[in-house]
């Protein structure tokens, strides 16, 4: 066996160790390379910022637990920019697995902006039916969450005081792993309630949402870990997706490195095996 | 028997597919209200369809673990923590914490729930880099250009690559905004197309299989 072909079968766990130092070690040592801000995260921060007080701002958390690391820090930023401008915001989720993790990330940024649950934020929970939830709050958004997740009716609520269905909404957000998530919003939300809608996603989701971006659907998209990182810092607040990208620039690297290096030794073999051929014939 | 089970759904299926069509084009209160009403049977039906969904499971892995087949043992493992996760759950009232405090439940979420599905997707990292280095290779000249591309949008996304290669945010911007929007747009035209072609066979009978190869 060549050198090349013994390159080609390199032993994975070589593979896992690189990429386990890639991850750890600019986490250990985070180096702080500055971040170019996106125009498609630009719009949804520059939405939020044109809002006047006292504006519904919903955000839909529509992920679990395998999505935290990407949105979890998307939602924080998002959180914490709604809040800073005094919006009044309506969280929940499509998701039944989130529904405990969306409750964590919006009490705690609540608390961490001394935000009172009722009168300036409410989190509605999760509600069976998928994307007929979508149009049951464009219908009406008491049928569709007589208590928020606390329990408490949600009709009387400070909170969504003049607001009854979908229509009333002045910017939604879906911050989605996957389905239902911003597509379903568009679908069944924006384009019958007419509310300005953006979306946030995994790393893998946001070239497939490009299309609603490019055609106006969305106003915005955050897109994964840089999304989020791209958003701490337009709020000028820099937490767990900028301390990440770090390491999502090496493991991206080393990835890079090991593709071209396959590359050099299967184009050689190839190359070899060629002229093996020519000298027979 | 034979019109409940063939016609009647049939019917039913021709007379709410042609009625919610025509809803979606008239804005009148009576319309509306008679989407608020369906749409609230649609939770209703979700609900129950998740009780389905959970009963069923537990009748596959009970066959299972009844006849002892390969694997039982994680049928075992499944009911244990179903059952497990479904006492405390409603000894909890289904919440994860209560003012504050963390529940029981809160606890299987937070400590068994999240940390399991985080190392899952995790994993995924470690193996894709070593899909990428065993299967990206430039076997054709499609498959070149694709190799090129995704070098540059993984360049264009981090911070790293743009710092070693300033034009690859650019470029990577590039291609995520004309070629992947319009394939995507492509695709996404072609599905719905599909989607449309579907739901009109459905609406008129010509697709039954959604009414299942039972016995007439």
């Amino acid at each position: 066996m060549t050198f090349a072909e013994r390159m080609l079968k390199i032993d994975r766990r070589i593979i896992f160790l690189v990429i386990g130092l890639c991850t750890l070690l600019p986490l250990l040592n985070p180096v702080g390379l500055p971040i170019k801000i996106s125009p498609e995260v630009r719009g949804v921060y520059d939405y939020i910022e044109s809002l006047p007080e006292g504006s519904v701002f919903l955000v839909s958390l529509d992920f679990d637990p395998a999505s935290k690391p990407e949105l979890q820090p998307q939602s924080v930023a998002l959180l914490r920019h709604a809040f800073r401008k005094n919006l009044r915001v309506v969280a929940m989720t499509l998701w039944v697995t989130g529904t405990g993790l969306a409750d964590q990330i919006i009490t705690q940024v609540a608390r961490e902006m001394g935000k009172e649950s009722g009168k300036d934020y409410v989190f509605l929970g999760w509600s069976p039916g998928g994307t007929a939830v979508i149009i049951n709050m464009g219908q009406d958004l008491y049928s569709a969450f007589p208590a928020d997740y606390n329990g408490k009716p949600t009709k009387g609520l400070s909170v969504l005081q003049g607001i009854t269905n979908l229509r009333d909404v002045n910017y939604a957000i879906s911050l989605a792993a996957g389905n239902p998530g911003v597509e379903a919003w568009y679908v069944f939300g924006k384009d019958k309630y007419k509310f300005e809608l953006g979306g946030g996603c995994t790393g893998v989701m946001a070239p497939g949402l490009y299309p609603l971006l490019r055609s106006g659907q969305i106003n915005g998209l955050i897109g994964g870990l840089r999304g989020a990182a791209e958003y701490e810092s337009l709020i000028g607040q820099k937490g767990k997706a900028v301390a990440g990208m770090d390491a999502q620039s090496a493991t991206h690297l080393a990835i890079i490195v090991l593709v071209i290096i396959c590359n050099v030794f299967y184009l050689s073999l190839r190359k070899a095996a060629r002229q093996q051929g020519q000298s027979r014939a | 028997m034979i019109f409940l089970r063939r016609q009647m759904p049939l019917l039913i299926t021709l007379l709410a597919g042609l009625v919610f069509a025509a809803q979606y084009y008239v804005p009148h209160p009576a319309s509306e209200q008679l989407l608020t009403s369906v749409t609230k049977w649609l939770q209703i039906i979700g609900g129950f369809a998740l009780i389905l969904g959970v009963s069923s499971l537990f009748h596959v892995h009970a066959v299972k673990i009844r006849r002892k087949e390969a694997g039982w043992g994680y049928s075992f493992v499944l009911y244990a923590s179903m059952l497990g996760t479904i006492a405390i759950g409603l000894w909890a009232n289904g919440k994860e914490a209560v003012d504050g405090t963390i529940t029981a439940f809160g606890w299987i979420y937070s400590y068994m729930m999240v940390p399991l599905q985080g190392t899952m997707f995790a994993i995924l990292a470690f193996f894709i880099a070593s899909a990428a280095y065993r299967s990206f290779r430039a076997r054709s000249r499609e498959a070149a250009v694709l190799l090129v591309a995704a070098v540059i949008v993984m360049m264009g996304r981090v911070p790293l690559g743009e710092y070693i290669l300033p034009l690859s945010g650019d470029v990577s911007q590039w291609i995520l905004n004309v070629l992947n929007a319009s394939v995507r747009r492509a695709i996404l035209i072609g599905v719905s197309l599909g989607t449309v072609a579907l739901s009109f066979k459905i609406i008129f009978g010509v697709e039954r299989s959604y009414l299942g190869g039972g016995k007439e």
